[in-house]
């Protein structure tokens, strides 16, 4: 195991060449967030730690999963990996669950260094900053909030740790943004339906694989920690319980805000520059009460820069994206071969899969649109033959100019559920999908006109690997 | 102290900076919009404040509620 928490993260990347670290003096705006934008506009772009923010006496660090190598290092692969071998890599790891070890001595959580229970000052602890020019305030963009189910609250299974934008509404309170099909949400409404508050936990600064696994979409019972875990190839992820609740907490995170949700009670929240490149506006949203600060010492804020895509968020929610849905599918559909779901949380979802008979593209296609992540956010299914790499766009595209006409192999599905953050729906949450079968007919299905598709010339790999062989000499 | 995006009597300094008071931070109790005494006129002057992104307190009732509040169980 290469590393246990973000600090040793950050040697990893910085060993991998993929660290810069800013000393000179910045201020917290604009520079942070064009320091966000610059690293995800650099090819591999590097994970940044800024360590002198004006007016604050702690770091920050942002892009540490941005990018497929900062991608690949978090899962201990070469820098080099290409897209599709991450995916196979991840899927090897995907049954792996391994649970975390749950640490009982404070002294051997570094997350507990510190604790603050009164005077509570979000602002001594982080340097929170602006993202977006019209941001409702400062956002902390890339928490992992982790509750538990009050109707079942010694179930770990059903503990969640989700991802969820976090404006900063006064020194200890909160606005947190919980959309319905969100696995907090299930805990919230069980909650408000007794108007009792939701114990509340949210690590910053956190291992990147729970970075990662808590923007993955799984099912509500499962664990997010026995996933990192399983992609750590089993070795345990170390928690410790929260001070004031039985919550479990990422050990070697560098600060945990404690607190409880208000039951039945909505602020003003936002806006805020969202993931699809646009503002999505001022909403009522739920409150947080922060009593407590737990923190290493030196804590490093880690948050997002979220702009037009991609940025870090992309990655993040990216090859988790696709592996969660390829599982899902492929256990009543093995004919499934690979899943790209990389564009904006899967809203065009590239599958390639072996037909089994006429039609069965769009049968891959339902299935698709069932998945847990599919059901909201996935707006335009692609389906294309099993020999296609659905990594490999240019191949797609191939399929979509060749192999697809559009009289018969389009179809659109409206009213279903939608992502409420596209800009392009007419009502927020409800959307139109759209179903694209670019394979090749199998009966009973008919090809439209005979066709004779071109072979490569023989002996094409082994000139391959020559000529690879040459160029690196 | 006038809220730039909100216009109302409810924003106040929130925080200075822990560090040498380099700046301060402002936040509005009623539309929560929070700013930086560092912050160009265009985030920090309610004249100034872009008028795409002003808040019409008369319409805070009426925002999108997230999630639903579900009625109270009977116990």
């Amino acid at each position: 195991m290469a590393f246990k928490d973000l600090r040793e993260f950050l040697k990893y990347l910085d060993k991998n060449g993929q660290l810069v670290t800013v000393n000179d003096q910045i201020d917290p705006e604009p520079d942070i967030a064009a320091i966000g934008r610059a690293s995800v506009n650099l090819p591999e772009g590097p994970a940044v730690l800024m360590n002198k923010i004006k007016g604050y006496p702690y770091p920050v660090a942002i892009n540490i999963c941005g990018g497929w190598a900062n991608h690949a290092l978090m899962m201990e692969l070469p820098k080099e990996t290409t897209v599709r071998d991450q995916f196979f890599a991840m899927n090897e790891r995907w049954d792996k669950l391994t649970p975390p070890t749950v640490l009982t001595n404070k002294k051997d959580a570094p997350c507990k260094e510190n604790i603050i229970t009164k005077d509570i000052n979000l602002f001594d602890v982080m340097a929170l900053h602006r993202i977006n020019d019209q941001d409702g305030g400062y956002y902390i963009s890339k928490a992992a909030c982790i509750t538990r189910d009050l109707n079942d609250p010694e179930s770990t299974g059903k503990e969640n740790i989700g991802t969820y934008r976090i404006q900063v509404k006064g020194k200890d309170l909160l606005g947190i943004q919980a959309l319905g099909y969100h696995d907090i949400a299930i805990h919230l409404r069980e909650a408000e339906k007794q108007n009792k508050p939701v114990p509340i936990a949210i690590a910053l600064g956190n291992h990147p694989l729970v970075s990662y696994m808590a923007g993955t979409s799984i099912a509500y019972d499962e664990s997010e920690y026995d996933y990192v875990g399983a992609l750590q190839n089993g070795v345990p992820l170390e928690v410790i319980k929260a001070e004031e609740s039985n919550l479990r907490v990422p050990a070697g995170s560098e600060a945990i805000l404690e607190g409880y949700i208000l039951p039945r009670q909505r602020g003003v929240e936002g806006p805020f520059g969202e993931f699809p490149g646009t503002y999505s506006g001022a909403r009522l949203q739920v409150e947080i009460k922060v009593t407590t600060i737990t923190h290493r010492n030196n804590p490093i804020f880690e948050n997002l820069y979220v702009g037009i895509p991609w940025t870090e968020i992309d990655w993040l929610m990216g090859l988790n994206t696709c592996v969660a849905t390829y599982r899902e599918m492929k256990a009543q559909q093995p004919e499934v071969v690979a899943v790209n779901a990389l564009y904006t949380h899967g809203a065009v979802t590239i599958i390639s899969c072996k037909p089994r008979f006429g039609g069965y593209a769009k049968t891959v296609a339902f299935r698709a649109l069932c998945s847990v992540n599919g059901r909201t956010n996935t707006k335009i299914v692609i389906v294309v033959d099993e020999n296609i790499d659905p990594f490999n766009l240019e191949q797609v595209m191939w399929c979509l100019a060749n192999r697809m006409a559009p009289e018969n192999d389009v179809a659109i599905i409206k009213g279903a559920p939608g992502m409420p953050l596209d800009p392009s729906s007419e009502q927020a949450g409800i959307s139109a999908k759209m179903i694209i079968d670019a394979t090749t007919p199998v009966p009973p299905a008919k090809m439209p006109k005979e066709i004779n598709i071109l072979v490569p010339p023989v002996g094409y790999q082994q000139w391959e690997q020559t000529l690879a062989k040459m160029l690196k000499k | 102290m006038i809220c730039p995006r909100c216009d109302s009597d409810t924003a106040h300094k929130l925080v200075d900076a822990p560090v040498n008071k380099a700046w301060e931070v402002f936040l509005c109790d009623t539309c929560f919009y929070s700013w930086r005494s560092t912050d160009p006129k265009e985030l920090s002057d309610p004249k100034t404040y872009s008028k795409k992104f002003k808040i019409d307190v008369a319409n805070i009732p009426k925002l999108a509620v997230i999630p639903p509040i579900p009625p109270l169980e009977k116990k």
